[in-house]
């Protein structure tokens, strides 16, 4: 392998988890490929009204 | 959600994975891509294509609860901020009629004949975040759903508690429009059920019930609110604390019952169930909430096959506790529910781990696919003549110049002082507007720039880009708000709300005099980290970051490494701990970045991010290492309470105690014939509050461990609430099936010690029988749980402040698990609060991804919104220094007086420090004394001009 | 008499400043009597500027954060 890695990284799912990979993974210096199913990312956790226990509203 | 403006994100929505090749390093996948109809670089989230589509359907978003439209966004902050048609729904795609929406849309950005594409893209890895998927309607039917509209999911009623949900916010029942004066939630609604194949447990509906219920409850303060439980599993960090608190505020009854069943009875649903004093019940109630829990991702039996990856038998991705975030296929990884179900504050920390885990295959490759930027020189020139105003104000198609008169505001702000240039522009945010602003800014030698437009939240960092490219300092533009905070919410009178606009501009452009040009500044980080604590967190913490490419300095108190992790000699997994630890160990300590400390600790930590400076003390004498960050890993320890005579007898031990035992020859269990083992002792409301998290896990996993090995000795569990979430709930159900008793104690009847001569029993009271027994203890183990460790002087050296429990306070429970309020400090494991060995990787590897961040990008960077102290006039009282949260202000000498002194790398430019400076020594970047008061000033012509008016108007 | 006040409201960037532009998103209605200065943080706010904003004619501050 060695050279022939590529510095991207594709991420499968655009929910808090994917978001949150994705973010840092741009900041470690990749490329990041945010891969969503559906019309835009988020999630369920847009969904949320608020959350605990600081119930911050989740967007 | 705060995705998405990253060069180097790029938002792939609509898309499924069609196929995978290649290898870790080098994948090639194939993408399906359906079409959205609406061009996203033309549309301007207008919504005029809602408003006008003529079809509605179902708003799966809202929980089926109200209508949207087939030309629609999913909710005002979707990111990316294009509309599109569902072509399911749309009447033109089907039926090939109406066409409303293209002929409304201003920036003709629909698209009807745009078709599916495959895109193939290469990447180095592939991390699998699909979190969790829906129970079965046939399922939640079990419980009435469907069939009693009063029956609600949890989900539903979070939409409809949101004030901008649905029912803005009111809590209806369905049935009839009124409000429930009892409601019930009940738990465990396909979880904890082998009935539907779902025998773990969900891990977050007793928490997220706590939250909707107290939610409700401040909607109706009325209502009565029973929840039922099996178990109460409120195990994270602080969730105890506030559960009970939400109890006691909110009076909800709480019943230990298994899942009632339902039915309806005239308008009330009247649930039947049986108490564990095993009396029956019958209640009625308006409304039943089903805490609906978290089922495999509906894609994952298909993504799996294309992938390769192996599921566990609940359809979640198979990992193992010592690579929590791995799959069998090497290079693809997985973070999130997917994983397992989980909240998300343990979501996002395995979202930040498996960036770690990336960053370390591709370390060789960093950066070479990264985008950066580059911007023309700034003209100093122009920034220095004197203050020469553009003011732009923007239609927002008709989302502003329905309701303001945009061209009477343009035409007030041409007037105004300091102006020399005004103009209407139809979308301001579009990229010909801001190709056009670039030119104007030449065209006019415009040197500050005001966008009447939308929110500076939003769009703020897009024009000041736009400057950028334009030679300008990016702080030279300020915005004022005529859509979200005027013509939005003042539609009812456009009149007073052009008047609020025209006030907003001015006052934007009395502050646009007054910015100044600011220096974004870049602080060198020294490359490499230091890692307090070498027990599994820290040891898995320092391999990520060597592994990234940076080096690490290892600092361990004790002779050996390995930590508590030392005494663990067994896992529910099956995988051995001491195998993992020896391959951590040895990893470590042959890694050639990793420089090993052992017998030091850790005298002094000066610097803040990028630049810290540590003195590190051994036998051997002093140390002074240079580092760019920190990782706390200083971990906890057995907490050993002075109860239940503990220490005194040889047969009282801990779980600790007893894996050792385990592990070796088992003397002291062998002869025993029963075996109680106590839950939390010295835990949740002895003299420890919270709960301790793993001890649950522990019991069942030692239980287990003692029924294999000695299937006729008795082994009893006395517990409070059982807390095996997720997939340890199988264990919890394999010891029961193995014969291990559960028996469930209140906090009000806790279980005793009786000594009978040289024998011991624990007196235990049995709801059901209504009586005590007495069960004999030939040994008795107790759970005691994790303490703090000596955490106070660090937190103290580190100016990181610590919970009431005495572990690390992180920056934000939610989404900056690893993070301290300090910029550059990271902690994890069990310094950060009691978890089991699987979270504890996860973590230290988030630290180490968070960690690392600065290193590899070799500065830190920092917004030009910092304090700066003016040393003439600083009186040197450090008033400022005690209250910056943030521990940004030192005080330093200057000459012979102390002077106050930001370091810019840690300030946050929220101005405390300037708001109670006796001697206004302090200026704010972007939001100075003299451009705020400016602000004002401007407020107060509109005061007078309007008071003027109402004069003329009585005269 | 009509009385129309004249409010002059600080709110601070991440979160009240953040929930009066939700409020629009949301296409609530509420009177157009104020008028907003967005600052970092509402500890920014010197009392000073609470003085000057009265003096300048406010018939009311509101601070948000």
């Amino acid at each position: 392998m060695g050279k022939d890695k590529v510095g991207k990284v594709m991420v499968l799912g655009g929910g808090i988890a994917g978001v949150q990979a994705a973010l840092d993974l741009a900041e470690l210096g990749f490329y990041v490929y945010l891969v969503e199913k559906k019309a835009s990312i988020g999630g369920v956790m847009a969904q949320l009204d608020k959350t605990f226990p600081t119930n911050d509203c989740s967007i | 959600m705060e995705a998405g403006r990253s060069p180097n994100i790029e938002i792939i929505t609509l898309a499924e994975l069609k196929e995978l090749s290649g290898k870790a390093g080098h994948f090639k996948a194939k993408l399906f891509i359906k079409p959205r109809y609406v061009d996203p670089q033309k549309c301007t989230a207008c919504g005029l294509c809602t408003t006008y589509c003529p079809r509605e359907v179902i708003d799966e978003y809202n929980e089926g609860l109200v209508y949207t439209k087939a030309a629609r966004i999913d909710y005002p902050q979707a990111i990316p901020t294009t509309y599109y048609l569902d072509a399911k729904a749309c009447l033109r795609m089907q039926h090939e009629s109406c066409q409303l929406c293209a002929n409304v849309c201003g920036p003709n950005a629909i698209v009807f004949d745009q078709l599916p594409e495959e895109r193939e893209i290469e990447v180095g890895a592939v991390v699998l975040t699909l979190g969790f998927g829906r129970i079965p309607q046939e399922v939640l039917e079990k419980y009435g759903y469907g069939k009693y509209p009063d029956v609600m999911t949890s989900m539903e009623i979070e939409r409809m508690t949101c004030a901008s949900g649905p029912t803005e916010g009111e809590i209806i029942r369905p049935s009839d429009f009124t409000h429930p004066q009892r409601i019930a939630f009940l738990q465990c609604i396909g979880s904890r059920d082998v009935t539907c194949d779902n025998g773990y447990c969900s891990s977050v509906c007793c928490m997220y019930a706590m939250k909707e219920a107290s939610v409700v409850k401040e909607h109706l303060p009325e209502a009565q609110i029973d929840l039922f439980f099996m178990d109460i599993r409120t195990q994270g960090k602080g969730f105890d604390e506030a559960f009970n608190r939400a109890v006691e505020k909110y009076g909800f009854g709480i019943i230990y019952a298994r899942v009632p069943k339902i039915d309806q009875v005239g308008r009330k649903l009247a649930l039947t169930y049986v108490t564990e004093d095993g009396k029956s019940h019958r209640e009625f109630y308006d409304m039943v909430v089903l805490s609906v829990g978290l089922d495999a991702p509906k894609d994952a039996e298909n993504l799996a096959s294309i992938l390769g990856i192996e599921l566990n038998h609940y359809g979640f991705a198979q990992t193992r506790t010592s690579s929590p975030l791995e799959t069998n296929v090497p290079g693809i990884f997985v973070a999130g529910a997917f994983q397992g179900p989980k909240d998300i504050p343990e979501s996002v920390v395995q979202a930040q781990g498996v960036a770690a885990r990336c960053s370390e295959l591709l370390a060789e490759v960093r950066g070479e696919e990264a985008i950066l930027k580059e911007f023309p020189p700034e003209d100093e020139e122009l920034e220095a003549l004197e203050p020469r105003v553009g003011v732009f104000v923007c239609h927002c198609g008709v989302n502003i110049a329905s309701v303001v008169d945009v061209e009477d505001v343009t035409r007030y702000a041409a007037n105004l002082p300091g102006v020399v240039h005004a103009e209407d522009v139809l979308y301001s945010c579009s990229q010909d507007a801001l190709n056009d602003l670039v030119k104007k800014i030449k065209e006019h030698r415009l040197n500050r720039v005001v966008i009447a437009a939308c929110s500076p939240r939003t769009h703020e960092p897009l024009f000041q880009e736009t400057l950028k490219e334009a030679g300008l300092n990016p702080a030279l533009i300020e915005m004022a708000n005529i859509r979200d905070q005027c013509s939005w919410v003042h539609y009812f009178d456009p009149q007073a709300a052009t008047a609020k606009a025209k006030d907003q501009v001015r006052m934007a452009v009395a502050k646009a005099l007054r910015l100044k040009p600011l220096e974004t500044q870049k602080v060198k980080v020294t490359p490499s980290a230091l890692v307090i604590g070498g027990g599994a967190a820290g040891l898995q913490a320092a391999l990520s970051i060597a592994e990234q490419g940076y080096e690490v300095h290892l600092v361990e108190r004790e002779r050996e490494l390995g930590g508590n992790l030392r005494r663990v000699t067994g896992l529910l997994s099956g995988e051995d701990p001491q195998k993992i630890l020896e391959t951590l160990i040895k990893q470590v300590e042959s890694h050639k970045r990793i420089r090993v400390y052992k017998e030091t600790t850790v005298e002094n930590i000066s610097g803040y991010v990028g630049n810290f400076t540590s003195t590190l003390r051994s036998q051997a004498g002093s140390e002074i290492v240079n580092h760019g960050v920190v990782i706390i890993a200083t971990g906890g320890k057995e907490h050993r309470p002075a109860l239940w005579g503990l220490g005194e007898e040889d047969k009282i031990l801990t779980q600790l105690d007893l894996e050792a035992e385990l592990a070796g020859k088992a003397s002291k269990i062998a002869r025993a014939r029963s075996i109680v083992m106590i839950q939390c002792v010295g835990s949740r409301g002895q003299d420890l509050k919270y709960c301790s998290k793993l001890c649950c896990q522990q019991a069942v996993k030692n239980a287990l461990r003692l029924k294999k090995r000695y299937p006729k000795k008795d082994v009893y569990v006395l517990y409070g609430n059982m807390r095996t979430y997720g997939f340890s709930e199988d264990a919890y159900r394999e010891a029961r099936e193995a014969g291990v008793i559960f028996l469930r104690f209140t906090p009000q009847k806790r279980p005793e010690l009786i000594k009978k001569g040289k024998s011991l029993y624990v007196k235990h009271y049995d709801a059901l029988l209504g009586e005590d027994l007495l069960i004999p203890a030939d040994v008795l183990v107790l759970s005691v749980g994790i303490a703090p460790g000596d955490n106070e002087e660090l937190s103290k050296i580190i100016k990181a402040p610590l919970t009431s429990d005495g572990f690390f306070l992180e920056a934000h429970v939610k989404l900056m698990p690893v993070e301290l309020a300090v910029d550059g400090v990271y902690v994890c494991g069990l310094a950060h609060g009691p978890k089991p060995l699987d979270e504890t990787l996860a973590q230290a590897r988030a630290a180490a991804a968070k960690a690392t961040i600065p290193l590899a990008k070799g500065y830190v960077e920092v917004a030009p919104i910092v304090s700066r102290v003016d040393q003439q006039k600083c009186i040197g009282c450090g008033i400022c220094a005690d209250l910056c949260p943030y521990g940004a202000i030192q005080m330093i000498k200057v000459g012979k007086r102390k002077k106050a002194e930001t370091i810019t790398a840690s300030c946050k430019g929220c101005g405390i420090c300037a708001s109670h400076c006796p001697v206004f020594a302090i200026e704010m970047g972007g939001f100075t004394d003299e451009a705020i008061l400016a602000q004002i000033e401007a407020f107060g012509d509109f005061a007078e001009k309007e008071s003027q008016e109402e004069a003329e108007k009585a005269a | 008499m009509n009385f129309n006040p004249k409010i002059l409201s600080f709110f601070c960037h991440w979160c009240c400043y953040a929930a009066a532009d939700s409020a629009g998103v949301a296409r609530y209605k509420y009177p157009p009597n104020n008028r907003v200065v967005r600052v970092m943080c509402t500890g920014r706010i010197d009392p000073l500027f609470i003085v000057e904003a009265f003096r300048a004619g406010a018939d009311g501050v509101l601070v948000g954060g």
